[in-house]
């Protein structure tokens, strides 16, 4: 998928595209990607995510969607779930290609 | 033996800030930095870029015009760096390698990486590049003792290990087993580690790289910044020092190495595990925190490390804490990796012999979270009598050094325990087999149609704390943990137990792939969660964290002798007492580089269906016997006999290593094993006392560098099955070789 399209993902579809990320950069096998809730938190409780995840996720979604994500307490409301991480990216168009 | 101590009789630093020891240590105690921008390749794009730099390296400069075996582009930075520091410590311990019997133990975690790099970039560019493929393989982690032992050797034991960054610390407590053991005379011991793309972009990508010269201990600290460089020290007994008429420059006194089997980057917060290796090194100098007058951190400025170390400091010493002062010498060289632990050692050292402190540069502001007495800005005179040196690594492995002032606390004791094998497994293209099924790897049954491991790793695993493990993880986890079950009686003591894992190469492709990606994508896409898997410490890392193993965990390597090495090195550490149990295995994964470099190498086609080399692990556990019977485990073997020896003719005839392994008991009932068909081998067992017996050949299919720990497990597994009573296993690798004798119980 290009940054472009992906960028103009909307909605449920941009949220499952993340979710799609997740399982497959966090190597959870097995994992439906459906089965994460878009309000769940991806840290700690919930997903139990930790902080070498939290860096992976924003290596791959600046990747994948082209938006630059801020380091250091400026992106934890943004890696607090599934729909804070897609607000964001949807908020932020990529550059383009 | 009644004089056991061990003297540490030189000392050798190539640093930042200094191309000697009295370089680096003077300009430590003014509290000069080496911290500047890294120009020794190109580092745009990255997130931060400052670091440690060693300038003005030469090979040349450094053979000073001794010949060498090894082509020029066979030394790496880090080897070259390896070759001055080591001799500078020998020259001081004025150490004769044709006199003594004096071998060589060498940490690092990149080995040649920086070089390696050049050739993955022309491999980037020109996928066939004849000449870059096959330079690929120059610069495993044994190329620098390789490369060392042919201007500064004869060396007659060498081993190459890495524990990330603890790797320098480790190479010392190896070196304190041997000569404990009384095998050799003198070991130079130390760790040696040159910046690279790799590891920049790696530590960039955890974030872990403060943009700035480091300030460890400060509030404001933003992580650490690498450096390189080469530390050595030369070991040997009391007894031996007097003799020769050569001054101690300090004691080791103590030493102690564990798992924290909790995280492959991040330390436990709490401390305790780094409190309670602290705690066993001073035990067993038998010290009390009263008697340590500094620590020298491993303080690497990131916002993790300091406060876990402090809450560990505190952990272990107690109210002492109070009074004695600590720095990090990190804010001037940077962290140099795998030298970190020897070159700080060697720092501690100094800080006896010259009875003064060396500053945390770069510390302005100290951290709430880091209540220690701090030396800042620049050293000053003090009474020293003991040290702690600490050094922890990804995969939370941590070790603690401690040197003292000569005979301060009372010698040490020998341990000398008898040990016994409990358990085996292999893992090969034949599928999964344990102490029962290992010997049919010996069986004569027609090849499998792969080279490949092909059974589900997944379904032997939980998945959901094995998602971090990369395929040798899983392989060793798998392999390991089925030898462990076979291990029957009581679970070991976890902090009592230890897992060494070998590997010629380590993760070649993984290692590119990361590589090509930085220079497809730039630094910024480097992927924080595979930059730890590129360690060569990671498997057995992964593994510890996975089993829950607390005690030492470590890498070996040996080129194709690696399986037989890992062995050699988890008896070596039972033998000594430093562990009850551990689990040595090798393992290796196939990997399309080696097979694209083996085509240009034999001129072939590669061929995608057909592979030259293969897969496959095996494990075996060894044990002291007492705890093995306190535990109620089945004995399969006793380990009778272990040599190694290096094809060196300075250092004497393989043959006569091989003659000294005793002759069989019983030859109708005896075994040879050996991991792979080899005339050289076949010649040499021709000429040993163990020519008319019974000889198998490791049968799994596929050709790699772990066979040895696959036939050993083979062994063990012939002696549980009662067909035999004495299994030698010989293995033969380029220039080295080993022998291990195991009889039934």
């Amino acid at each position: 998928m290009s940054m472009v399209r992906a960028a103009r993902m909307e909605g449920a579809s941009l949220r499952h595209g993340i979710k799609e990320l997740i399982v497959r950069e966090l190597n959870l096998e097995g994992r439906d990607p459906s089965s994460i809730e878009d309000e769940a938190p991806l840290f700690g409780e919930g997903l139990g995510l930790d902080s070498l995840d939290a860096l992976q996720l924003a290596m791959s979604i600046e990747e994948q969607f082209g938006v630059r994500i801020p380091e250091g307490d400026d992106a934890r409301p943004i890696f607090r779930s599934v729909a804070s991480l897609a607000e964001y990216v949807s908020q932020h168009p990529g550059k383009g290609g | 033996m009644h004089d056991q101590r061990l003297y540490v009789t030189g000392v050798g630093l190539v640093t930042a800030v200094g191309m000697t020891r009295e370089a680096t240590w003077g300009a430590l105690v003014r509290g000069e930095r080496g911290i500047r921008d890294i120009d020794l390749f190109e580092t745009a794009g990255q997130r931060a870029c400052s670091g440690g730099m060693v300038r003005g390296l030469s090979l040349q400069e450094a053979l000073r015009g001794k010949a060498t075996r090894s082509t020029d582009a066979a030394w790496s930075r880090s080897s070259i760096m390896a070759l001055i520091a080591a001799r500078e410590a020998m020259a001081q311990a004025r150490v004769d390698p044709r006199a003594q019997r004096v071998g060589l133990v060498v940490g690092g975690t990149t080995g040649g990486m920086f070089e390696t790099e050049g050739r993955l970039a022309e491999l980037h560019d020109d996928p066939d590049s004849r000449e870059a493929l096959l330079e690929m393989l120059s610069h495993p982690l044994t190329s620098t003792g390789d490369c060392l032992s042919d201007v500064i050797g004869p060396f007659h034991r060498t081993r190459s290990l890495s524990t990330a960054c603890s790797s320098g610390a480790n190479a010392l407590v190896i070196a304190a087993t041997w000569l404990l053991a009384g095998a050799l005379d003198v070991v130079v011991a130390g760790g040696c580690d040159g910046l690279c793309r790799l590891t920049l972009s790696g530590f960039n990508a955890l974030a872990a790289i403060d943009p700035e010269p480091c300030r460890p201990f400060d509030r404001s600290r933003r992580g650490l910044n690498l450096g390189e460089g080469a530390g050595f020290l030369v070991l040997e007994r009391s007894g031996d020092a007097r003799r020769r008429g050569v001054e101690p420059v300090a004691e080791l006194a103590g030493w102690s190495v564990g798992s924290e089997a909790h995280h492959i980057t991040n330390p436990q917060p709490s401390g305790a595990t780094a409190a309670r290796v602290i705690g066993s090194a001073l035990a067993r100098a038998r010290l009390t925190p009263a008697q340590v007058d500094y620590v020298n951190a491993h303080g690497t400025g990131t916002p993790l490390n300091d406060p876990m170390e402090s809450a560990a400091l505190a952990l272990a010493l107690g109210e002492e804490i109070r009074r004695i002062p600590v720095s990090s010498s990190k804010g001037q060289i940077g962290h140099t990796l795998g030298a970190a632990g020897a070159i700080e050692a060697g720092i501690s050292a100094l800080a006896i012999a010259r009875q003064a402190l060396v500053p945390t540069v770069g510390l302005v502001d100290p951290d709430p979270a880091c209540p220690l007495v701090h030396v800042r800005e620049h050293g000053r005179p003090a009474r020293i009598r003991a040290v702690v040196s600490n050094s922890f690594g990804f995969g939370g492995m941590d070790a603690a050094i401690v040197l003292t002032e000569p005979e301060l606390g009372p010698p040490p004791e020998q341990a000398s325990r008898r040990i016994v094998v409990t358990g085996a497994a292999a893992l090969t293209p034949r599928g999964l087999v344990d102490t029962e099924g290992a010997r049919s790897l010996l069986d004569e049954a027609p090849p499998p149609k792969g080279v490949l491991i092909d059974i589900d790793l997944a379904s032997h695993l939980d998945l959901a704390r094995a998602r971090r493990l990369d395929r040798p993880a899983r392989i060793g986890a798998v392999v390991v943990g089925r030898a462990l079950e076979a291990a029957n009686g009581e679970s070991p003591q976890k902090t009592r137990m230890g897992v060494v894992l070998g590997s010629a190469f380590g993760s070649v492709d993984a290692s590119a792939a990361f590589m090509h990606r930085l220079f497809e994508k730039g630094p910024r896409f480097a992927s924080p969660a595979d930059f730890p898997n590129l360690v060569p410490s990671s498997p057995v890392g992964h593994v510890s964290i996975y089993l829950d193993i607390e005690g030492p965990s470590l890498a070996t390597a040996d080129l194709s002798v690696s399986g037989e090495g890992a062995c050699a090195q988890a008896i070596e550490l039972v033998a000594a007492g430093e562990v009850d149990v551990v689990v040595a295995g090798a393992l290796e994964e196939a990997s399309s580089i080696v097979e694209r470099l083996l085509a240009v190498l034999f001129a072939r086609e590669p061929d995608g269906e057909k592979l030259a080399r293969g897969e496959g692990a095996g494990a075996v556990v060894f044990e002291a016997e007492d705890v093995a019977r306190s535990r109620g485990a089945r004995i399969v073997a006793e380990v009778a006999e272990l040599t190694s020896w290096r094809d060196d003719a300075r250092a004497g005839d393989p043959l006569d290593r091989l003659r000294s392994v005793a002759p069989p008991r019983d030859p109708s009932r005896a075994l040879v094993v050996v991991p792979r068909r080899d005339p050289g081998l076949a010649a040499l067992l021709e000429r040993s006392a163990w020519t008319a017996v019974a000889r198998r050949t490791c049968n799994t299919g596929a050709e790699h560098e772990a066979l040895g720990a696959i036939a050993v497990a083979a062994a063990a597994s012939e002696l549980a099955g009662g067909h035999v009573k004495d299994v030698l296993v010989v293995g033969l690798g380029k220039g080295r070789g080993y022998a291990l004798r195991l009889l039934a119980p």
